[in-house]
């Protein structure tokens, strides 16, 4: 704690940070409106004189507009901007720009502590995931009855498009924002990340995201999905534009943000910590964060070129002009199926190190696991077309999609291998995080399972665009991913926040969630085997079953996640004080106090040992005692 | 590894376990009751299989729909017997191994990093169910492609939110899809618009109706009876209305059908029974 009182009470001059001093979300919000007035004004009168723009460009750039207004409001083009003006930040202005002696404040800035970061990019992917479950009880209740009259068609296409992207972007930045940010760093014994200017940046271009992709619900909506398949989205209202303008200005957030993982991860670790005693989890953002960078931008390409399409007139998807669709599909799922490793990965990382800990064991097949992710990293990038089976393009090549795609059963395979035997013979401790340990392998080994199905040609023409997709890839993302993520969340809030998750109220959110879960997927898999197709407003009245219980299922699993959001925020408040280590666990994060001082370690710690030596002996060095004489080894013998 | 090396590492193990009075069931074999355990689980998921196949799907028309169950049902027998492992040595895991939730971590376990055996029954096991799963959806493949002499051609239109099918050589244009037994249907589709999903469910084909382009499929219809047309891609506001009724029935009803709806005798009977 000394170090936090240290640096607290630096006094910096009284002009540190410049510009910044005055700063913060709410300049950010009143620039972008003023912003995004004058763009409107702008792209407004210059529409009115030119007869080929229309209503998409006023959107298109009244929204940019926004984006731009509202990153330069909050400061995130300061520094940059003085060091070409040659007036570069001194130290007390990165000390000031690192949050030093702003209390609470810091965390409505544009603030470069990797720790004020991660808990930023805690509280945005909750907020996220509070407005896409919303969404999502919306579509459940007009489905409740065949020909419910709830929502129209138009609102109804719109909602759906809407949860899913948000839910997307929630679950891409689920582990990777809040963990990566947060914990990986102290995991490699470093003071912050590569680049926490960029950091920073990564973080507000995600809050600038949101808006317009919400506006884009007012202005007609988006009607094709949150896939958006052209040439529908080329006809779609002007809320495509701003959807459009999101998802660009997400694509830069998670670009900026993997080079910074990746970068970190390389160059930034403590002496002694090689390569091959890297916690799992950062091997598993690792990955994820290089499978990021090569796909997202493919999503910025298809999504740009939609823009065209739509604000100028190029013609890259529309068939009347020589476009094609399958052109759209190809780049968007180029992105598309690398992304849902992304979203995976890291969470299946977390749950293995979570398993290691409360098995207390070393986690069985260290190497293995890492050669299943960058396996399944490489394998994503072969696969993107089984999303187009039934779009009859390229059917010669059915096979060989077949092929990459079934092989990704083998990676996938492995994370199950690692995880049980972890479990094997281990100590099992039965806290809270573990619990989501043992409710991913359920819900994982499920979704692989409809995977297979998926993958093969024959019944893929039977499941393709059904609601059996539906539950699939809800049962990977939410029931796998997702779950991971509440694992990492329950087992490192201590070190967030200080404060210990209480865990009888969420032992209650895990049962409801748990139980709920399957009610819910089993009835969308019962949809899908009757052959309800995804993304209906209204259907026949021979799946009202399956759809009551979807729906009925549905409310519970909303009403366990508002239960865990309440331990959260209950013990956040007024949890119990939280020790440093409150799991016993290994890894360097756990040896600094919880919450972790700014710049983390008193003293370079020095690693001899990876963070898996459960049973023994020798743990890692202590980061108050570094002894550079003390001999370790990867493998641990016993001392 | 050396195997020395590995026998000393036994060695270790044998004597930290040796250490905890109170592990017990370390020194028992687990391999049975979670062999009991595996056998459920597998019985479960195969009977869900048989289940959701035989009580919950649409009825076998063609043959493309009879290979659908045919997978859904033998990649479940291939596929439960590892859920089920999974589920058993977690729930065992629990049930023998757990320590319960007290404030202080229970004593580490036994340092197992890894098995080389293990590891590698488990990456062989799951390669061979790779190259089954992908030598049978292979066969399937091929044979659903295999083109016969003189199929029905039925032409799909696919246009907001409406599907038209049109029988070439009788004139005849109907919003009912109606095909005959017995004959390979060659299905041709398109759209006027935007990209609809055509996919007439109890034939177990599906293809997209791309504007611009033609996309080809082929079904073996093999016995009477309706089933519904869906289109299974978004393609707009009434995406949900955009259903029609499908129905297959005889060759001669087939005619008969035609002629009822506009078609010529001599080419009703050309078209419908040609193959003949």
């Amino acid at each position: 704690m000394s170090t936090t009182a240290l640096l607290e009470d630096t006094k910096l001059g009284p002009k540190a940070g410049g510009l910044y001093r005055h700063q913060n979300f709410l300049t950010g919000i009143l620039t972008g409106g003023v912003a995004m007035f004058l763009g409107w004004l702008v792209a407004h009168y210059t529409v009115q004189n030119n007869a080929n723009w229309g209503s998409d460009m006023v959107v298109t750039v009244t929204m940019a507009a926004w984006v731009v207004g509202f990153m330069a409001g909050i400061g995130a083009f300061n520094a940059v901007f003085r060091w070409m003006v040659g007036h570069d930040q001194d130290h007390d202005d990165e000390l000031y720009a690192a949050g030093v002696s702003q209390g609470w404040r810091r965390y409505f800035k544009f603030c470069t502590d990797h720790k004020v970061v991660g808990t930023q990019y805690l509280v945005l992917v909750m907020s996220l995931f509070a407005v896409g479950g919303t969404l999502a009880m919306i579509i459940r209740t007009q489905l409740i009855s065949p020909n419910n009259h709830l929502i129209s068609p138009q609102t109804y296409n719109a909602v759906i498009s809407i949860h899913g992207m948000i839910m997307i972007i929630a679950t891409i930045i689920m582990v990777s924002g809040p963990w990566a940010n947060f914990i990986l760093p102290i995991q490699l014994g470093a003071k912050d990340m590569a680049f926490p200017r960029l950091n920073a940046l990564s973080l507000w271009l995600v809050v600038a995201a949101v808006p317009p992709i919400l506006i884009s619900l007012f202005i007609g909506g988006v009607d094709s999905g949150w896939t958006t398949y052209a040439p529908l989205s080329v006809q779609s209202p002007p809320g495509q534009d701003a959807f459009a303008i999101t998802i660009i200005t997400f694509v830069v957030s998670v670009t900026v943000a993997g080079i910074n993982t990746i970068t970190t991860t390389m160059t930034m670790r403590a002496k002694g910590m090689t390569m091959g005693r890297l916690p799992i989890f950062v091997w598993g953002s690792l990955v994820a964060a290089g499978l990021g960078l090569y796909a997202m931008p493919a999503f910025l390409a298809a999504q740009s070129m939609l823009l065209t399409d739509r604000v100028v007139g190029t013609s890259f998807f529309a068939p009347a002009q020589g476009g094609a669709g399958w052109l759209y599909e190809n780049i968007f799922w180029i992105m598309g199926h690398p992304e849902v490793y992304v979203i995976l990965i890291p969470g299946v990382a977390a749950a293995m190190d979570v398993a290691s800990t409360f098995s207390r064991k070393p986690l069985f097949g260290y190497k293995i696991a890492v050669g299943a992710f960058f396996g399944l990293g490489a394998l994503a990038l072969m696969v993107w077309a089984h999303h187009m089976f039934t779009t009859g393009w390229a059917p010669n090549l059915a096979d060989p999609w077949m092929l990459t795609t079934e092989l990704i059963s083998i990676p996938t395979g492995v994370f199950f291998l690692v995880i049980i035997g972890t479990l094997w013979r281990g100590s099992i401790w039965t806290r809270l995080p573990m619990y989501w340990v043992y409710l991913f392998l359920w819900n994982f080994i499920i979704g692989g399972v409809t995977g297979i199905y998926l993958s093969d040609v024959p019944a893929d023409q039977y499941f393709h665009g059904n609601m059996f997709v539906t539950a699939h890839f809800h049962y990977t993302l939410l029931g796998g991913g997702m779950i991971g993520a509440t694992a990492a969340l329950c087992y490192w809030f201590p070190k967030m926040s200080g404060k210990m998750l209480n865990e009888r109220i969420g032992k209650l959110a895990f049962w409801v969630i748990a139980i709920f879960f399957q009610v819910t997927y089993f009835g969308m898999f019962w949809e899908g085997f009757q052959g309800m197709p995804r993304r209906i407003a209204a259907y026949a009245p021979y799946f009202h079953s399956a759809n009551l219980i979807a729906t009925i299922g549905a409310y519970g699993l909303f009403l366990g996640w508002v239960i865990l959001l309440y331990a959260i925020i209950h013990s956040w408040m007024n949890g119990k004080v939280a020790p440093s280590n409150p799991w016993q666990a290994k890894s360097l994060e756990w040896h600094i106090s919880s919450p972790p001082p700014l710049e983390n370690f008193l003293v370079d710690p020095i690693v001899t040992s990876d963070p898996y030596t459960f049973g023994e002996g020798e743990p890692m060095a202590p980061a108050k005692q570094p002894s550079p004489a003390t001999v370790g080894s990867t493998e641990g013998g016993a001392h | 590894m050396s195997s020395n090396h590995e026998d000393i590492k036994r060695e270790q193990i044998a004597e930290t376990v040796d250490g905890w009075t109170h592990n017990g069931p370390f020194h028992r074999r687990p391999s049975f009751r979670i062999l009991i355990l595996v056998i459920l689980f597998t019985a479960f998921g195969v009977w869900a299989a048989v289940f959701f196949t035989d009580k919950i799907m649409p009825s076998i028309l063609s043959s493309q729909m009879k290979s659908v169950h045919d997978t859904i049902i033998f990649f479940t027998i291939l596929a439960a017997p590892v859920a089920a492992l999974v589920y058993a040595i977690a729930a065992y895991s629990i049930y023998k191994w757990g320590h319960g939730h007290g404030e202080q971590a229970p004593p580490d376990g036994p340092p197992m990093r890894e098995n080389s055996l293990t590891t590698s029954i488990w990456l062989g096991a799951s390669t061979i169910l790779v190259v089954v799963v992908l030598v049978w959806g292979m066969t399937a493949l091929s044979s659903e492609n295999q083109g016969q002499l003189r199929p029905v051609t039925i032409d799909v239109y696919g246009q907001q939110w409406l599907w038209t099918f049109k029988y070439p050589g009788t004139g005849v244009e109907s919003n009912q899809l109606v095909v005959p037994v017995g004959r390979q249907i060659r299905f041709v589709v398109t759209s006027y618009d935007v990209t609809h999903g055509f996919w007439p469910n109890s034939l177990g084909v599906q293809i997209d109706a791309n504007p611009g382009f033609k996309t080809y499929i082929t079904a073996d219809p093999n016995a009477t009876g309706q089933f519904a047309v869906r289109c299974s891609q978004l393609c707009g506001l009434y995406h949900a209305y955009m259903d029609a009724n499908g129905k297959v029935v005889t060759p001669t009803q087939f005619s008969s059908w035609l002629v009822s709806h506009g078609a010529s005798t001599t080419s009703a009977n050309a078209y419908a029974l040609g193959g003949k």
